[in-house]
């Protein structure tokens, strides 16, 4: 009762620790959620489909703000909406097409507008599954794992709206520092 | 006071006392990886598990779903009322929403009937999203002008079923508070990015007008003659908030050299770092001089730069810090300077802008949570934050001085005159006198600095009361030595005030 006497003196009396360290914490919160908002963020990886390269509970940082300035690239790591359930499910997966391109997968490699698409990042001995043929409109992006026999993608959900990729992953944080863009 | 030259490598405050910034690095960091650990981004897999635990055919069944799409943009699903509501995606309203996602139950038909909130069957878009089930499908067809239906076949236990209709915008009409909301969404970031910076910079010249009418209706009659003795004999931290009407890291400093200057305590210059020293007990020592020395010194006589930073870290805040302050405001008001103790001023403020940055504060969550991202109109409520903190920090300057402190803060000026004036004063004996007797004042008044530049430095004798091993030490090096002793020893003090104290 003493104490609780105590807190609400301080507290209506306007001053002491409980109000400097408030406000404190407002800043300290205030500047997390913007950066967390707009800039900056972290996720946790949850699943296999971007094995071997990202890992399954592994930490990314990625950055909010790079689609809002620029359009996603191709081979870029990006954190995508489900389209299937947006408001409550996101992706992380590789960009592979752009807007107009021409996606086919055939024997096991992926065409980028009939020429062979190169894909370094891959095991040499891994085949992209489920043959198809899309063709993007001017605001669609293909994205597909980079585990390609065990990853739910485009090929399952179709090409993804520009509204749908949120931002690009910038750097593995956790366990081991890697920067996205050397795997 | 920062004296640059300085010979000592002294721990840098940087207006943000550390040990509360390092508390509060450790709660950001709490609070950065709390929100990020909450996310988890699906590096989405197909389902392996299928054929180990198999498809249960026997517990196969058809699901009919009735989904109800409101005029207002609500959505139904089987008569209750769905947290998805349309949205407009551009110039096209959007209904997204999953019917079926991961239920652990294989459908050998999955069924949603839609209705629509106006005959618009045949003008609408759709799309059929079907995900994690092998050799199924997913069709639309029209039923009516106001009715279609998705029907999803082998649908697996996995298995993600999303039908995905667009009409055209205007199909719905949404109350009037998402009808704001949308407007106000449409606004791109840059536009709230002005907003929320135009709030605090208005409140800013708002505030300075403000001050600047308060000044004139109480105007100070600031002196072109030069006064060459102080006008009343009044502790040098009293002229320090009559001047700057706060208690700072001016205040205690002038209060620790004053100390020394009246043989209280010695000031030791050890090369590497700093001590003091007690020496005698005045009884008249002013209340908040005790308190203060009692901080410094704790129960000994000696107390060097290590205890005293022992001291200082021990403590977030430092109640004593706190009452030396609160007595310096007290004995101020007590002789008549001040309408009200500037304590209480300041915190009337404190209250005013702190009520606001918690309307601001909330407001930004609030947007955050509900606002579609990027929520750029959360700028809007920062903007109000900052603009409550322009009127705590500048409400500080409001001149709250009586006639009569009006009237002694102008002799005070011209006293300042004297201290701050260019011309030469040739040295002598007399004058180191009056240097060292001046010098405390000349701190709270802001011009140590262009008060030590008035007496040449031959000559100089270093004072009885600053104990250094250092020989042939000239004004200069004088200077350069002690300003950011006392410098530094009051800016973490004042750092460690507990704020509103009373």
């Amino acid at each position: 009762m003493e104490l609780l006497k105590i807190i609400l003196e301080k507290l209506i009396y306007g001053g002491g620790i409980v109000f400097d360290l408030a406000k404190w914490l407002i800043v300290v919160f205030v500047a997390v959620m913007i950066i967390n908002t707009f800039f900056i963020s972290l996720f946790f990886v949850d699943g296999a489909s971007m094995e071997p390269n990202l890992h399954n509970r592994e930490a990314i940082l990625w950055d909010k703000n790079s689609y809002h300035i620029a359009a996603p690239q191709r081979l870029d790591v990006a954190a995508v909406n489900a389209p299937s359930d947006p408001t409550h499910k996101k992706y992380v997966k590789r960009v592979i097409g752009l807007p107009g391109d021409k996606i086919e997968i055939m024997s096991g490699r992926v065409y980028l507008n009939d020429e062979l698409l190169v894909e370094s990042y891959l095991p040499s001995d891994l085949e992209t599954t489920d043959e198809g043929s899309w063709t993007l409109g001017e605001d669609q992006y293909f994205v597909m794992g980079d585990n390609r026999p065990n990853s739910n993608d485009s090929r399952a959900f179709g090409p993804v709206d520009r509204r749908f990729v949120l931002g690009k992953a910038i750097s593995i944080v956790f366990p081991r520092f890697r920067l996205i863009k050397d795997i | 006071m920062a004296v640059k030259g300085s010979k000592r490598n002294k721990r840098p405050v940087v207006g943000v006392y550390w040990r509360k910034l390092f508390f509060m690095s450790g709660v950001f960091a709490f609070i950065f990886f709390g929100l990020s650990s909450v996310q988890l981004f699906r590096a989405d897999a197909v389902s392996t598990d299928l054929g180990s635990s198999g498809t249960d055919y026997s517990s196969s069944s058809v699901k009919i779903v009735d989904m109800q799409i409101r005029s207002d943009g609500s959505i139904y699903i089987d008569g209750k009322k769905s947290k998805t509501r349309v949205t407009t995606i551009g110039d096209k309203e959007e209904v997204r929403i999953p019917i079926v996602d991961n239920v652990a139950k294989y459908f050998s038909q999955v069924k949603v009937n839609v209705e629509l909130p106006k005959a618009i069957a045949n003008s609408i878009g759709h799309e059929e999203i079907l995900m994690h089930s092998y050799g199924s499908y997913m069709s639309f067809s029209v039923v009516d002008s106001t009715h279609v239906t998705f029907i999803a076949t082998d649908v697996s236990q996995l298995a993600t079923v999303t039908p995905v209709i667009t009409m055209p915008k205007g199909t719905v009409n949404p109350p009037l508070l998402l009808k704001i909301i949308g407007y106000l969404t449409q606004f791109k970031g840059s536009v709230w990015a002005i907003v929320g910076i135009s709030i605090p910079l208005a409140t800013m010249i708002f505030m300075f007008l403000f001050i600047g009418y308060k000044i004139r209706r109480t105007k100070v009659d600031i002196p072109k003659e030069q006064s060459s003795f102080p006008p009343m004999a009044l502790p040098p931290a009293l002229v320090g908030v009559l001047y700057h009407q706060t208690v700072g890291a001016r205040e205690i400093a002038a209060t620790l050299v004053d100390l020394a200057l009246r043989k209280n305590i010695y000031i030791m210059d050890r090369e590497r770092d700093f001590a003091f020293v007690k020496n005698k007990f005045d009884t008249r020592l002013l209340s908040f001089e005790k308190i203060l020395l009692s901080k410094i010194f704790k129960d000994n006589i000696f107390s060097d730069q290590k205890e005293i930073e022992e001291r200082i870290n021990n403590h977030l805040y430092s109640k004593k810090i706190s009452l030396v302050t609160g007595g310096i405001y007290v004995l101020a008001t007590r002789l008549g300077y001040f309408k009200v103790n500037p304590q209480k001023s300041h915190l009337k403020y404190q209250m005013i802008g702190i009520f606001g940055l918690f309307i601001g504060v909330a407001g930004f969550v609030i947007t955050l949570v509900r606002f579609p991202d990027p929520a750029y109109i959360s700028f809007f409520w920062l903007g109000m934050a900052a603009a409550c903190l322009v009127i705590m920090s500048l409400a500080k300057k409001i001149p709250i001085r009586t006639p009569l402190g009006q009237e002694a803060l102008s002799s005070w000026l011209a006293f300042r005159n004297y201290l701050a004036s260019p011309d030469k004063i040739p040295f002598s004996l007399s004058n180191q006198e009056t240097f060292q007797k001046f010098l405390p004042y000349a701190v709270v008044l802001d011009c140590e600095v262009s008060w030590a530049r008035r007496f040449s430095e031959h000559g100089f004798e270093i004072p009885g009361w600053y104990m250094t091993a250092e020989t042939g030490m000239g004004l200069q090096e004088f200077c350069l030595s002690l300003y950011p002793i006392v410098s530094y020893v009051g800016r973490s003090m004042a750092a460690i005030r507990e704020p509103g104290f009373k």
